[in-house]
């Protein structure tokens, strides 16, 4: 008896972490993405998500679309959303030495946004009540919350579309060369500053996607961003700078860690998690699951 | 600007901003409130010039060294000297630094042995916010997310606060000034410019970096001890706020990263914009200000002093 009862609690805590860590992944692509052309922590990737959320709850709210709808919308929106941030904001400051030029341009934009998403939509944190939202189903004796699956599909989805592009495309390969040596990229005639207006873009257009899956999932608040990007950044450390199917299990991985400590620990599952991050960062800063030693 | 007369300017200037409090009805002011404000923004802002600007090491933690300095102060005071006696205890001030230090050198070991540039940065990211989950999960010693209050019976007038907030920011950019010009600044700079010619040279890296990230963690903590003797309360919320990270960088880098008066120039600069921005825009002040620092670091990235002084050959 008790050793069935603690087996679903292993398999419940462990689904619950799957279902949500996608979502830490596909912001930790957005990152990832970012980070390896342009070499900056865009920290602003979390109050972006926030962002896509509203716009999927004030769709629901006010025009009555569903959030799903309006994902496949806010996508291509959000694409350009990206590439107008990286044109107005970063295009400046894109070569300098001293990163902590955009860096500080990112948490300027995290401020902006949180505020005024906080001005014009007030700090109430918002959800979004579906026809759906309570449904559930029950696999293996476990209950599983079906918008949660949806959230993980559209994370798996997302991670294979980008994965596509990075492999497959003309300016997917562009990026990844970028992200290899950026000086030789441009030797082959790689353009950068077009090459750092796409992974902006997709990397914002991820965000989208998270936000829209975030806001048919959970609540949101204006304040919630910032939260977000560290724990993207957690995920993107687990998996391993540039590497995208990294990000995605480094997101699964921290879902795990979150849903088991929250258990046993309460409260103290975000330090749990920090520390986890702190552990591998120091010990291998390569990410856990890169088996080549390439040196960072 | 010869170097004599260098110091008598900057004395004078002291001596004036000395001298406020005597003028009727100031301490009553915003100014007054405002000029104190800019002291801890110097105190805390000089740390981080000292870690970053100097030696190179991007640290987002001031604000857990701000926490701790002030969870320090509020706890010594509502246990330890609780009859009454505390009031602007200078050694509790002093505790608040130390205490702050000695965890800088903690987690400095083996964050600043293992991490460089952005890992270093984000590793410090997160032991901020562990710091946080700690004080929150604290219990009796730190009250949880409520914090600590501290008796504000005492409280007669905010001179004190100032003078306490004038003499630190005077101590700490008069120590940047000296580690500048020291053996121990030319270190530093050494492994700011490149850590494996410094080590070369027979510079103990490490030591040297946790000695100024160190340094960077007191000044910060003493900052903490202060403020928490004018709020009176100390809170997750108000003291582990990542402002007191953003603010201090924001007015190193636009007043000039690496020079010994920037941060002053950006602490008096940032500090009229975002008080004058709370003043008249209250709900709206942080699009402000988000809107202020993109401005500034899209147009001067570099800062007001850096130009003029790496002309001059003096950092």
């Amino acid at each position: 008896m008790f050793e069935d009862l603690s087996l679903r609690l292993v398999g419940e805590l462990v689904v619950n972490g799957v279902l949500f860590g996608p979502m830490y992944g596909v912001a930790a692509i957005g990152l990832s993405l970012i980070f390896g052309t342009m070499r900056i922590i865009f920290l602003a990737q979390g109050a972006m998500i926030v962002l896509g959320g509203y716009c999927a709850y004030w769709a629901f709210k006010l025009l009555g679309v569903d959030p799903y709808v309006t994902l496949v919308l806010l996508t291509p929106a959000s694409l350009l959303a990206g590439a107008l941030v990286y044109q107005l904001l970063f295009r400046r400051v894109a070569a300098l030495e001293d990163k902590n030029v955009s860096l500080l341009i990112a948490v300027g934009l995290t401020f902006m946004l949180e505020s005024l998403m906080s001005v014009a939509w007030t700090p109430d944190p918002r959800s979004i009540t579906t026809g759906y939202t309570a449904t559930s189903f029950v696999l293996g004796g476990m209950r599983i919350s079906f918008t949660r699956s949806i959230g993980f599909a559209i994370a798996i989805a997302a991670t294979l579309v980008v994965t596509l592009f990075l492999r497959r495309t003309l300016a997917g390969k562009a990026v990844r060369a970028v992200s290899e040596n950026m000086v030789s990229a441009s030797l082959v005639g790689i353009a950068p500053h077009r090459v750092n207006m796409i992974a902006f873009a997709v990397g914002i257009a991820l965000a989208g996607v998270a936000g829209c899956t975030l806001a048919a999932t959970y609540t949101i608040d204006p304040y919630f961003g910032f939260l977000l990007s560290l724990k993207a950044l957690i995920a993107l450390a687990l998996g391993g700078l540039g590497n995208v199917g990294g990000a995605l299990a480094g997101g699964v991985l921290l879902g795990m860690v979150e849903s088991t400590s929250a258990y046993f620990l309460p409260g103290w599952s975000d330090a749990v998690a920090y520390t986890v991050f702190l552990l591998v960062l120091m010990f291998r800063p390569q990410g856990l699951f890169v088996r080549s030693l390439r040196k960072v | 600007m010869p170097r004599r007369s260098l110091y008598a300017a900057a004395a004078l200037l002291v001596l004036v901003f000395a001298l406020v409090p005597f003028v009727p009805g100031a301490p009553d002011s915003y100014l007054f409130f405002y000029l104190f404000l800019v002291f801890v923004h110097i105190v805390i802002s000089q740390g981080w010039n000292l870690v970053a600007g100097y030696t190179g090491q991007i640290s987002l933690a001031q604000h857990a060294f701000f926490g701790i300095g002030g969870y320090t102060t509020a706890v010594v005071s509502t246990t330890l000297l609780a009859d009454g006696s505390y009031y602007f205890n200078p050694w509790t001030l002093l505790a608040s630094g130390v205490v702050a230090a000695l965890f800088a050198a903690l987690i400095g070991v083996p964050l600043l042995s293992k991490l460089a540039g952005d890992y270093f940065a984000l590793g410090t990211l997160g032991f901020g916010e562990i710091v946080r989950v700690a004080l929150v999960k604290g219990g009796s010693v730190t009250g949880g997310s409520f914090g600590i209050s501290i008796s504000s019976e005492p409280f007669d007038t905010l001179r004190p606060h100032y003078w306490v907030g004038l003499l630190l920011a005077v101590l700490a950019t008069a120590a940047v000034y000296a580690i500048s010009r020291s053996r121990l600044g030319l270190a530093l700079m050494a492994i700011r410019e490149d850590p494996l010619a410094a080590a070369a040279s027979g510079v103990d890296v490490l030591l040297f970096k946790v000695l100024a990230f160190a340094a960077g963690g007191f000044m910060a903590g003493i900052a903490g001890g202060l403020y928490a003797f004018y709020v009176f309360a100390v809170s997750p919320g108000g003291f582990l706020n990542l402002n007191w990270t953003l603010y201090p960088i924001l007015m190193c880098v636009m007043g000039g990263n690496g020079t010994v008066l920037g941060p002053v120039l950006g602490a008096f600069v940032m500090t009229a914009v975002f008080s004058a921005a709370n003043v008249w825009l209250p709900t709206a002040h942080p699009i402000f200000s988000g809107a202020l620092i993109i401005l500034v670091m899209l147009f001067m990235p570099n800062g007001i002093l850096k130009a003029q002084d790496t002309r001059q050959g003096v950092r």
